[in-house]
C-alpha cells in the first residue's frame, strides 16, 4: 500500500468515527439551543400576556395559547415548562409540543395558562443532521484526498526521482548518483544520509579492489621467479625421483597460481570497465580464428565439428569478444568427450554452442559461481564461466545454459 | 646477439640474465630508468627487453627515447599490467613484441630469436639444427633435405625446440607457446604428447636422429647431448 492509500485510508476512518459523534453532538446541541429559543419564546409570551392582562384587565390574543383555566385563590403550583405529545388528527401524526405553565392574576381571579409552542420533529432533524453531516464529511474526506495526493505528487517528487536513481545506482559506475534537492527537511536529510553512505560505500570498494588488483598484480613476479628457479631446479641432474616430482609439484602449483590470478585481475580489469573501445566485430570471423587455433586438438579428440555461421558484427571491444567465445568453445571442447560433436550456429540474434559431455547435475547458477567446475577431476580453474558472464553484463548480452541429458547447449543472445 | 635486460626485480632480471647468456648471447642488465636510458645511448644493443614499471620511471618512456633517437634494436616489453591500453600503447609507439608476466623463459628466448631474425635478416634466414633446417617464413622444416611434411602445431612445435634447443621446455610452456596463455586444457598436454611422438617418426623416417627427450614427467628437451 502506498504512502498516498494508507493516509487516505486513516483519515477515511477518522471520519467514519468522527460521524456519529458529530451526529450525536449536533442533535443534542440543536435540541438543547431550540429548547432554549422556544422557553425563551414562551417566557416572552407569558411576560407579554401577564403585562397585557395587568394593563388591559383583558386576555390578550395570543398564538400559544392552548388552555386557561381559573384556579382556586390557594393555587400555589409553580410556572414550570414540560413537554408533551399532542395526536393531530388532520396528519394522523403525534406531534412534540413545549409547553409552560404559569399562573396569572386577573382581577380577583387566578388562571392557570398553558403555552404551546410546536417542536422540531426529532426524527426528520436526526436525518437532516444524518445528511447535512454526510455532505460535510464527504466535502471534508474528498478535499484531504485531493489535496493529500496533490502534496504526494508535488512534495514526494524529488524522493520518486531520487529513488529512481538509486535504482539505477551500480557501484562499478565511476560518476556518482545526482539525487534532485528537496525543499522538505526529512528528505534533505535523508539525501544527506544517502550521500555519505554511497561515498563510503563507494570508498570501501575501491579500497577492496585495489587490494584485489594489486594482489594479483604483485604476485606474478615472484610466481615468474619460483617458476623460473624450479626450471632450473628440474634441469638438474642430481635430484632423485622423489625430490624431482616435489619440484615438478611446485612447478605446477605455481602455475596453476598464475593462471588465478590472471584471472582475476581480468575480471577486475572487466568490472573497472577499463574495455571500453567499441568495435564492430565480426563474431564469424573470430569464431573462425579460435576454431582454427584448436582444430587440431579438436580433431585430435576426434570431435565431430558442425559450424554453421551467418555473417555477424557486435558492437564490442574485440578483446573481450575474443576471450568471451574463447571460453566458449575451449569449455566445448575441454568437456567433450572422445567421439563427441560440437554444434555452433551464429545467427544476427544469437550464438548457440552445444557439445556433448559429461552428464553434470549441477545447476546453472551455480554453474556461473567463480571457482566453480563442471566436472571435478577436470584440471579448469573455473573461472571461464564467471569472466563471461561479466563480459555479457558489460553490453547486456544474455548467456543461457540447458542440459539435456549429456547434451550441453550454450546460448548467447546480443 | 647482445640484449639489454630492463627490469627492476633484481632476481627476475638475473634469471633472464643467465638464460639468455647460456643462449650465446651478450646480455647486459639496467635495473632502473636512469641506467637504462644511459646505456641505450651508449652502446648499440640488438635487442631491449623492457619492463613497463620501474622505481624511477615508465620503461614507455625508455621506448620513446629510443625511437627519437632512432636506435636501431628490436623491443620485447615484459610487463606484469596485462591491461590491454597498455599493449597497444606499446606496440603503437615501436616496440616489437609484448609479453605478459609470468612468462616462460622459453617463450622470451623464442620471441627474441624470432624478433632478431626479423631484424637482422629480414626473417629470410635458416635455422640449422645438424641435419634439421627450419625456414621458418615459409612454415617448413628439411631434414637432411626432404622436406618434412607437418601440421601447423607441429611446425610450431619443432620451431620451438629448436628455438630452445637443450633446454628443458615445460609441458605448460610448450602449451601457452602453442595456444596462448587463455586455453589451458588437460587435452593439450595429451595432444603435444601425441604429436610429439608423430614428429619423432616423421623424422625419423627421413633418417633424422631422435632429439627429442622425454623429462620425467614435467616437460621435454631438445638436445643432441647424451
Amino acid at each position: 500500500m502506498n504512502l498516498v492509500r494508507k493516509t487516505n485510508k486513516h483519515y477515511f476512518i477518522f471520519l467514519l468515527l468522527l460521524f456519529p459523534i458529530m451526529v450525536g453532538v449536533d442533535y443534542y446541541v440543536i435540541e438543547y439551543f431550540v429548547n432554549l429559543e422556544v422557553n425563551d419564546v414562551l417566557l416572552h409570551e407569558s411576560e407579554r400576556i401577564d403585562y397585557e392582562l395587568k394593563r388591559n384587565g383583558s386576555l390578550p390574543h395570543s398564538n400559544y395559547i392552548y388552555s386557561t383555566e381559573t384556579v382556586p385563590e390557594n393555587f400555589s403550583n409553580q410556572n414550570k415548562f414540560g413537554d408533551t405529545l399532542v395526536f393531530e388528527a388532520y396528519i394522523d401524526k403525534q406531534i412534540p409540543y413545549r409547553t409552560y405553565q404559569f399562573t396569572v392574576d386577573k382581577g380577583s381571579q387566578k388562571i392557570r395558562i398553558s403555552l404551546w409552542h410546536i417542536l422540531l420533529e426529532m426524527n426528520e432533524l436526526i436525518l437532516w443532521l444524518f445528511a447535512s453531516t454526510t455532505l460535510v464529511l464527504l466535502l471534508l474526506f474528498g478535499g484531504l484526498f485531493f489535496i493529500n495526493r496533490r502534496i504526494y505528487q508535488w512534495a514526494w517528487k524529488p524522493f520518486f526521482y531520487n529513488l529512481s536513481a538509486l535504482k539505477n545506482y551500480d557501484i562499478t559506475r565511476k560518476e556518482p548518483v545526482q539525487l534532485k534537492p528537496s525543499k522538505i527537511n526529512e528528505f534533505k536529510e535523508l539525501d544527506k544520509v544517502v550521500t555519505a553512505l554511497m561515498e563510503q560505500v563507494k570508498k570501501d570498494f575501491q579500497n577492496l579492489k585495489e587490494f584485489n588488483e594489486n594482489i594479483s598484480h604483485e604476485v606474478q613476479t615472484p610466481l615468474a621467479i619460483i617458476r623460473n628457479k624450479m626450471v632450473l631446479l628440474l634441469e638438474s641432474d642430481n635430484l632423485n625421483k622423489e625430490e624431482q616430482q616435489w619440484a615438478q609439484s611446485v612447478y605446477q602449483e605455481a602455475n596453476k597460481l598464475s593462471k588465478i590470478s590472471k584471472s582475476l585481475t581480468l575480471i577486475s580489469r572487466i568490472e573497472n570497465q577499463e574495455f571500453k573501445r567499441l568495435d564492430t566485430v565480426d563474431i564469424s570471423s573470430i569464431i573462425d580464428n579460435i576454431v582454427r587455433n584448436m582444430e587440431e586438438i579438436i580433431k585430435f579428440k576426434n570431435i565431430n565439428i558442425s559450424i554453421d555461421l551467418d555473417s555477424v558484427t557486435v558492437q564490442c571491444d574485440q578483446i573481450l569478444a575474443n576471450i568471451l567465445f574463447t571460453n566458449l568453445i575451449k569449455n566445448a571442447v575441454q568437456h567433450n568427450k572422445e567421439g563427441g560433436y560440437i554444434d555452433m550456429m551464429l545467427t544476427s540474434d544469437k550464438f548457440e554452442i552445444t557439445n556433448t559431455g559429461s552428464t553434470s547435475d549441477m545447476s546453472t547458477a551455480q554453474l556461473f559461481n567463480r571457482f566453480q567446475k563442471g566436472n571435478k577431476e577436470s584440471d579448469s580453474l573455473g573461472l571461464g564461466l564467471s569472466i563471461n558472464q561479466k563480459i555479457c553484463d558489460i553490453y547486456g548480452f544474455r548467456l543461457d545454459y540447458e542440459r539435456d541429458d549429456d547434451k550441453h547447449t550454450f546460448s548467447l543472445f546480443f | 646477439m647482445k640484449i639489454l635486460v630492463i627490469e627492476d626485480n633484481a632476481e627476475l632480471l638475473h634469471d633472464i640474465k643467465d638464460f639468455l647468456e647460456e643462449e650465446g648471447n651478450i646480455c647486459e642488465i639496467a635495473p632502473n630508468y636512469h641506467s637504462a636510458t644511459m646505456k641505450v645511448g651508449i652502446f648499440p644493443y640488438d635487442i631491449l627487453v623492457v619492463d613497463i614499471t620501474l622505481p624511477d620511471g615508465s620503461g614507455l618512456d625508455i621506448i620513446k627515447v629510443v625511437k627519437k633517437e632512432n636506435i636501431d634494436a628490436g623491443i620485447i616489453i615484459i610487463s606484469a599490467k596485462n591491461a590491454v591500453g597498455d599493449r597497444i600503447h606499446g606496440l603503437e609507439i615501436g616496440a616489437d613484441d609484448y609479453l605478459t608476466k609470468p612468462f616462460y623463459l622459453a617463450e622470451l628466448n623464442a620471441r627474441i630469436k624470432a624478433l632478431y631474425r626479423r631484424k637482422v635478416y629480414n626473417g629470410r634466414r635458416e635455422i640449422v639444427f645438424n641435419e634439421i633446417n627450419i625456414k621458418p617464413e615459409r612454415h617448413e622444416v628439411f631434414v637432411n633435405d626432404y622436406p618434412l611434411t607437418l601440421t601447423k602445431k607441429e611446425f610450431d612445435i619443432i620451431h620451438f625446440f629448436v628455438a630452445n634447443k637443450n633446454r628443458l621446455l615445460t609441458k605448460e610452456a610448450i602449451a601457452e607457446h602453442l595456444w596462448g596463455d587463455d586455453i589451458e586444457m588437460a587435452d593439450s598436454y595429451k595432444f603435444i604428447y601425441t604429436h610429439l611422438a608423430n614428429l619423432r617418426k616423421k623424422i625419423a623416417e627421413l633418417g633424422g636422429k631422435d632429439y627429442i627427450k622425454s623429462i620425467y614427467s614435467v616437460g621435454y628437451k631438445f638436445t643432441d647431448h647424451e
